[in-house]
């Protein structure tokens, strides 16, 4: 039987962090290493660890893994080697969802057109954080509790149901920060492109069934919010680019 | 030690303890001589108004009448203000209190008898030495057309341009670049003294009795030959014999060689020293500053955080030792100095007050031991300022901790926390990315209550968020160290209270503005 599992390429510290922060959503984690590297790396931590090499044998992967639902992560260090990685699952598994890590805007780019469904720009990310530290630390510190930390506040997505009192009216209208204590931050309608509440161009757009609301809130209020007006949409791949 | 003596040496104690009196001198030499000094510059324009006005009632005086009180002006007022910097300069250039402790606590050390006379003339000598030094003499010079009367000296009105040079740097650098060529200068010198006189000499030997030959005198002769060794050859006083044009053939060749040896060696004082001066230059920039980041280490990480923070109002630093790397951030259109970022020596050169000029430190080399070099530099330093360093390797954590980092960011384990939110929420993580990087327009901004905006009394309520199309996702109180999510319509801002607001960035630029504007809610 096919399985959801997580599948780490590159034995390093990135992807013992990602095994490490993920290991309590996913019960499948396997890290493989390229194979010069796997008798150092397969007795050196607590996940599983197998060997692989950049050729096109992967039949064992595809014995067993459910490809929808699972997701690859490319963390070789090397960049050239992560493209090869990239573009190689991407040919033989059309379905499964690459998150790819890359060091700078080039590897970014080249790891998009090879078929990554998401990049982690590490570099500018770092960058991002630390420009934030220094000019806006509170903004940081809030969205850091808000993303990575487990605080009372929380940010969702909430799929809009036909039943809710608010389909049809307006979106700059909307007032649940006054009736339900969350505040709407963005929004994707049925063309699939995330818009913010604030874009001038939605704002006379109306709340239709299906809408992904992403709101901020605290958890009790997302609850009591998501009886009256829709339910939690944890996982949406469908904006992503390819 | 007799009374008098004791008395002298007591005053001079008191005096060199005074906090009332070392304000009132530091003050002075803040003005007169402390380039770091922000006020100086005014009083530099000052003096140099006063020269140029000096300069130009004298072309005046030449061919018209010019009012008495323009000349009073000239003579007294000018005269007298250059006399008083003259003497501020006099009693800052040494301390007359400290050589006379300093005499006073030798001769007792060796178990001499203090004599004042000996310590008075020490003083003295120091003074003196000061009083003889170019800069005193061309300040003394420019105060002797005080005596308008005798009218010779109204010429050294025109010492008082060489003064313009004390307030010039750019000529002060001028004059210290070309004094690393004394040598070279001293021997051309030396060249064209020996081909002027050996000249002179035969040509008077040669043209004197000549009839027809203008050259008459030794003076003729030493003023042809200068004339003639400088290329300038007015033509009024030329060799006619044979024998002096052989002569004065010489003489061209070695002006020449005179005129393009001064060239090559001036060219080649500016170009060895060109790199010193811009790094001058930069390092005097920089202590103009007021607030600055200082980025140590330009790597990947640092290049893309001074991307991010050039927008900001403050400047960025670059310190690395790695010249390409400088080289790199220079192209980058950052103030980059060749400087090693874990060494005492690069801040004392660079002359800043880390406490009051720089706002944080960042440490980003892409390696620890970098970065605790750094970190432990700076703090041998300063106990205070903050400082961010990167983390490649966790188990250096404590290290960096342990020698004072404020904030540590470590790449590695970002990238699992990214990893974690990308697959369990993808979206709402894309809206937060989206939202620090000021994508479609909108933006996160923070907005300082201050003490003007919190006298105004006013209420959540009365904000006005809808009005100018921006949500209040929340309002950070200082004092409690607390964020309060969404707040209720009667929470009162106070000052020092941040308002965290999400729109689009011209609407919260009005937002603010019209929060910082208005008078009474």
């Amino acid at each position: 039987m096919k399985k959801k599992v997580v599948l780490i390429f590159g034995y390093n510290d990135y992807a013992l962090e990602i095994a490490k922060n993920i290991r309590d959503t996913y019960e499948n984690i396997l890290i493989y290493s390229l194979n010069e590297e796997f008798d150092r790396a397969k007795n050196k931590t607590d996940f599983e660890v197998r060997g692989f090499d950049l050729s096109d044998r992967w039949d064992d992967i595809a014995e067993y893994v459910d490809f929808k639902n699972s997701i690859a992560f490319c963390v070789l260090e090397d960049s050239a080697q992560n493209i090869f990685l990239t573009i190689s699952l991407r040919s033989l598994f059309s379905d499964l969802n690459i998150i790819a890590l890359s060091n700078n805007k080039d590897t970014a780019n080249k790891l998009q057109m090879a078929g990554a469904n998401k990049v982690i720009p590490l570099v500018q990310t770092t960058a991002e954080i630390i420009s934030e530290m220094m000019e806006k630390p509170i903004v940081k510190e809030v969205f850091h509790t808000i993303l990575f930390e487990g605080g009372a506040l929380k940010i969702t997505q909430i799929e809009m149901n036909g039943t809710n009192p608010y389909l049809g009216h307006e979106i700059f209208e909307l007032d649940w920060n006054i009736k339900y204590g969350i505040i709407p931050l963005s929004v994707i309608q049925e063309d699939e492109k995330n818009e913010f509440i604030y874009a001038s161009k939605i704002k006379h757009n109306r709340v239709k069934e299906g809408d992904i609301f992403i709101i901020v809130g605290y958890e009790r209020d997302i609850q009591e919010f998501e009886k009256v007006l829709g339910r939690r949409d944890d996982v949406n791949w469908r904006n992503w680019s390819r | 030690m007799g009374y008098f003596s004791r008395l002298i040496v007591d005053a001079a104690y008191f005096i060199s303890t005074s906090d009332a009196y070392q304000r009132k001198k530091r003050f002075f030499y803040n003005v007169l001589e402390n380039n770091r000094y922000s006020h100086k510059k005014y009083f530099d324009i000052f003096m140099m108004t006063l020269i140029l006005l000096s300069v130009a009632i004298l072309i005046a005086e030449v061919k018209h009448e010019v009012p008495l009180n323009i000349i009073f002006f000239n003579t007294y007022v000018i005269s007298i203000i250059f006399f008083i910097e003259y003497i501020l300069r006099l009693w800052i250039s040494s301390s007359v209190s400290e050589t006379l402790i300093n005499k006073s606590e030798n001769d007792i050390m060796l178990g001499r008898e203090f004599s004042l006379l000996r310590a008075f003339f020490k003083v003295f000598k120091i003074k003196l030495h000061y009083m003889l030094s170019f800069r005193a003499m061309i300040d003394l010079l420019a105060i002797l057309p005080f005596f308008h009367e005798l009218r010779l000296l109204r010429i050294f009105v025109l010492f008082r341009v060489f003064k313009l040079f004390r307030y010039t740097t750019s000529f002060q650098i001028f004059v210290s670049v070309l004094s690393t060529k004394k040598f070279e200068f001293i021997i051309l010198l030396m060249f064209a003294s020996i081909v002027i006189f050996v000249s002179s000499i035969l040509v008077y030997i040669m043209e004197a009795n000549n009839p027809t030959s203008p050259v008459n005198t030794l003076f003729d002769a030493l003023y042809w030959a200068i004339v003639t060794i400088s290329t300038v050859g007015y033509g009024d006083v030329t060799a006619v014999t044979t024998q002096g044009r052989v002569v004065a053939m010489f003489v061209i060749v070695a002006g020449i060689s005179v005129l393009a040896f001064t060239t090559s060696i001036v060219v080649s004082a500016l170009s060895e020293k060109l790199d010193e001066i811009r790094e001058m230059k930069t390092i005097e920039d920089i202590r103009k500053l007021k607030q600055f980041y200082i980025i140590c280490g330009y790597e990947n990480v640092a290049e893309a955080v001074a991307k991010k923070l050039k927008n900001s109002t403050k400047n960025i630093i670059v310190l690395d030792e790695d010249e390409r790397r400088i080289e790199h951030a220079k192209r980058d259109g950052l103030v980059a100095l060749n400087y090693d970022p874990g060494s005492v020596e690069s801040y004392k050169k660079i002359g800043i007050d880390l406490s009051a000029q720089v706002k944080s430190v960042l440490c980003l080399r892409e390696s620890d031991v970098e970065n605790v070099y750094t970190t432990l530099t700076v703090r041998s330093i300063n106990k205070e300022v903050n400082i961010v360093s990167l983390l490649m390797d966790d188990t250096n954590r404590n290290k960096l901790n342990f020698a004072g980092v404020n904030e540590i960011l470590y790449p590695k384990g970002l990238v699992g926390m990214i990893a974690k939110e990308l697959i369990g929420r993808p979206v709402a993580f894309e809206v937060i990315h989206a939202l620090r990087n000021d994508y479609y327009g909108v933006n996160v901004e923070e907005i300082f209550i201050d003490e003007r905006v919190s006298q105004n009394s006013i209420y959540v309520g009365k904000l006005g968020c809808a009005r100018f199309r921006v949500v209040l996702l929340g309002i950070y109180k200082k004092e409690k160290k607390r964020f309060f999510f969404n707040p209720l319509d009667d929470m009162l801002l106070e000052s020092g209270d941040y308002l965290l607001v999400v729109g689009n960035v011209v609407f919260i630029k009005d937002f603010d503005k019209y929060l910082h504007k208005k008078s009474v809610v």
